[in-house]
């Protein structure tokens, strides 16, 4: 059993090493293999460049390419890990950090940002994802706050309940802004459709300062997540904290499907199925099903945005609508394969 | 949820655009009928292809599209209009007071209390796949709707549409005379230029770019001022990721874009974007938006603006 364990792991380890060279190398305009290694060189070693290599291909490979399937790579592990901790330490096959309202917080901050025009001095271009960061963190917060006061022993149905409703609520008060001010609902809207468009290095830094760092936390809780999805119960007894753990394990998963959103807007679908993918194949322990699904979401989004970007050049589809369109019979074909598995040995 | 009904919105919007543009094309050959009849009677059809039952006398006019109250404005009625859209006071003078409705959610009973004897409506308003104006046409009300034009002789069409409606045949004509020679100014000269700059024009900026390739009246109007458009191979209006924008390497970058402030120094700055040819030699302008956008006649005065800013030695002459 530990040996077929240890082999899934490496084929998925070997399999996200082929799908980010695929999804570098593949793009809107053709780049030479040969030409690719030659940027590396260039770029790692100071190798000088061949000079039948125009600086626009330079650009579009280091400067636009490279940084954008890194940060679709970062972006879909935060999203699938975030998915995984939720729906254990919920116990709901359904709940996400959405579920409590990051998107609709963070789409609220942009909508104000972009409608009164404003940007925070020293950051710049930053601007949009700090506030959208610091608006989906807070309406979380705000959220389990409220369930706090409801509820003492912070009940799953209780966060959850709260955390839509306040997530309706802060929809609501969206729509209310964007239609008092039709100019800047384009911008709202493309916001919220989610892209990996326009990303580049200095975005990665940042998200791989906050995303890898926060998927070893969650991962150093492992083994509470495992106690904690056989029930309230089980937990306590064995001396879990379950109020504080569970304000701890949202609370950082709010911070991660912040920081995504903030970048690169409002993606769905893999929190949602990376779980259950990953739980298929894996099992149901945590110390391997929350660094599986940080491989499986990061492959799965980085292909999903490969097809967005690549299956009508020169134009792009929204890579919302791609990770739904690939992970919806995908994720049927493992769900129903399995079952059909399991059936037979039984 | 709240994705997929985005999804469900955005797909229904693009079914609406083609729609429109589909039944654009198959109207233009039939105002040009009209026009060709010596005796001008009022159109049967408007220019989505409905029957429509126009009044003799018209002494109240309801417009919903600014670019259909630049054209009232244009044949000088602005007296009979009684309301607009939301939108139209920023593009036209004079209409701040009337009274304003938004032009995705209008206020039918509002509507029927002005009692009008003709209601013109873009295909903004019917984009939800109904037409919202459904009860007022069933109360009788005129309601003629005009699908946004898709080329330049489509433009004209409506121009002259929007004219006969109002019993200004002769206005219409004498604008779309005026706006054709114009636009005869501009393709004199640009028939005569010979290296041919390509051009880039954003109506979108990043994360999001869109531009647009054959069908639009702002790609003939690239080809008028004697320029290429990048795009030409594609058709209509096109979303465009960021390694086609560089590959493609055009000469000049127009962008209408007043979203955002300053996006002419936007394009300049971006990251991957510095060794082409527009940003070495700082070839990025900003058009004006609404004159580029509302299709009407005023689509001249961008292609002036574009004529001079693309080529300033060869239209140095045109005042």
């Amino acid at each position: 059993m530990m040996k077929i364990q240890k082999m899934k792991i490496w084929i998925t380890v070997l399999l996200c090493v082929m799908v980010l060279i695929v999804t570098t190398g593949l793009g809107t305009v053709s780049i030479d293999p040969s030409d690719i290694l030659s940027i590396f060189a260039q770029k790692i070693f100071g190798v000088n460049l061949p000079n039948s290599l125009s600086a626009n291909v330079v650009s579009i490979f280091w400067t636009i390419r490279l940084p954008r399937t890194i940060a679709a790579f970062i972006v879909g592990s935060a999203l699938a890990v975030t998915g995984t901790v939720m729906q254990s330490v919920l116990r709901n096959p359904l709940a996400s950090s959405y579920t409590l309202g990051v998107s609709s917080g963070a789409s609220l901050g942009v909508a104000l940002m972009v409608i009164f025009g404003m940007t925070i001095p020293f950051l710049g271009r930053f601007s949009l994802p700090m506030v959208g960061f610091v608006f989906g963190l807070g309406t979380v917060l705000l959220a389990i706050s409220m369930a706090m006061q409801l509820d003492k022993s912070l009940e799953n149905q209780t966060i959850i309940l709260i955390g839509m409703v306040l997530s309706l609520f802060v929809s609501s008060l969206l729509t209310i802004l964007i239609v008092m001010s039709k100019e800047h609902l384009e911008q709202i809207i493309f916001w919220q459709m989610g892209s990996f468009s326009g990303i580049k290095w200095s975005h990665v830094f940042v998200l791989l300062m906050i995303v890898v760092p926060g998927i070893l936390f969650l991962m150093y809780f492992a083994q509470e997540l495992d106690i904690m999805t056989f029930g309230e119960e089980q937990a306590i007894s064995v001396g879990i904290d379950m109020r504080r753990m569970k304000i701890v394990l949202i609370t950082a998963s709010a911070l991660l499907t912040g920081t995504a959103v903030a970048f690169v807007g409002i993606i769905g679908f893999i929190d949602l199925i990376a779980p259950h993918v990953v739980r298929k194949i894996y099992g149901a322990s945590h110390r391997v099903v929350v660094p599986m699904s940080a491989l499986f979401g990061g492959a799965f989004m980085a292909l999903a945005d490969l097809v967005s970007r690549t299956i009508i050049s020169p134009s792009e589809l929204p890579i919302g609508a791609v990770t739904t369109l690939i992970g919806a019979p995908f994720f049927a074909y493992v769900y129903f394969n399995r079952r059909g598995v399991t059936k037979k040995n039984a | 949820m709240k994705h997929l009904s985005k999804i469900v919105m955005i797909t229904m919007l693009l079914f609406a655009l083609i729609l429109t543009a589909c039944s654009a094309e198959q109207m233009e050959t039939n105002s040009e009928q009209i026009n060709e009849t010596e005796e001008v009677s009022r159109p049967t059809l408007d220019r989505a292809g409905n029957p429509i039952d126009v009044p003799e006398n018209i002494q109240r006019v309801i417009s919903f599209a600014p670019s259909i109250t630049q054209v009232i404005d244009e044949i000088g009625l602005m007296d009979v209009l009684v309301a607009v859209d939301s939108q139209s006071p920023n593009y036209v003078e004079g209409v701040e007071n009337l009274l304003q409705f938004d032009m995705m959610t209008p206020d039918i009973e509002a509507l029927a209390q002005l009692e009008p004897d003709i209601m013109f409506v873009s295909g903004m308003s019917s984009a939800k796949g109904d037409n919202p104006f459904q009860q007022l046409i069933d109360m009788g009300v005129c309601v003629v709707t005009i699908p946004s034009s898709t080329s330049i002789e489509g433009v004209k069409a409506d121009n002259q549409f929007i004219a006969d409606c109002l019993g200004q045949h002769e206005k219409g004509l004498q604008i779309n005379k005026t706006m054709q020679e114009r636009i005869d100014d501009i393709a004199a000269i640009g028939v005569t230029i010979e290296e041919k700059k390509t051009v880039m024009f954003e109506i979108a900026a990043l994360p999001t770019i869109y531009s647009f390739g054959q069908e639009t009246f702002l790609h003939e109007m690239i080809e008028l001022i004697g320029a290429k458009n990048v795009f030409e191979n594609e058709a209509g209006w096109i979303s465009i990721n960021e390694e086609a924008a560089i590959s493609a390497d055009p000469d000049v970058i127009l962008t209408s874009v007043n979203y955002i402030e300053d996006s002419v120094g936007e394009i300049l700055s971006r990251e991957g974007w510095e060794n082409m040819k527009a940003i070495q030699n700082q070839e990025v302008y900003y058009i004006d938006n609404g004159k580029s956008s509302l299709s009407n006649h005023h689509i001249v005065e961008a292609l002036e603006q574009m004529a001079k800013t693309v080529y300033p030695s060869e239209y140095a002459e045109l005042d």
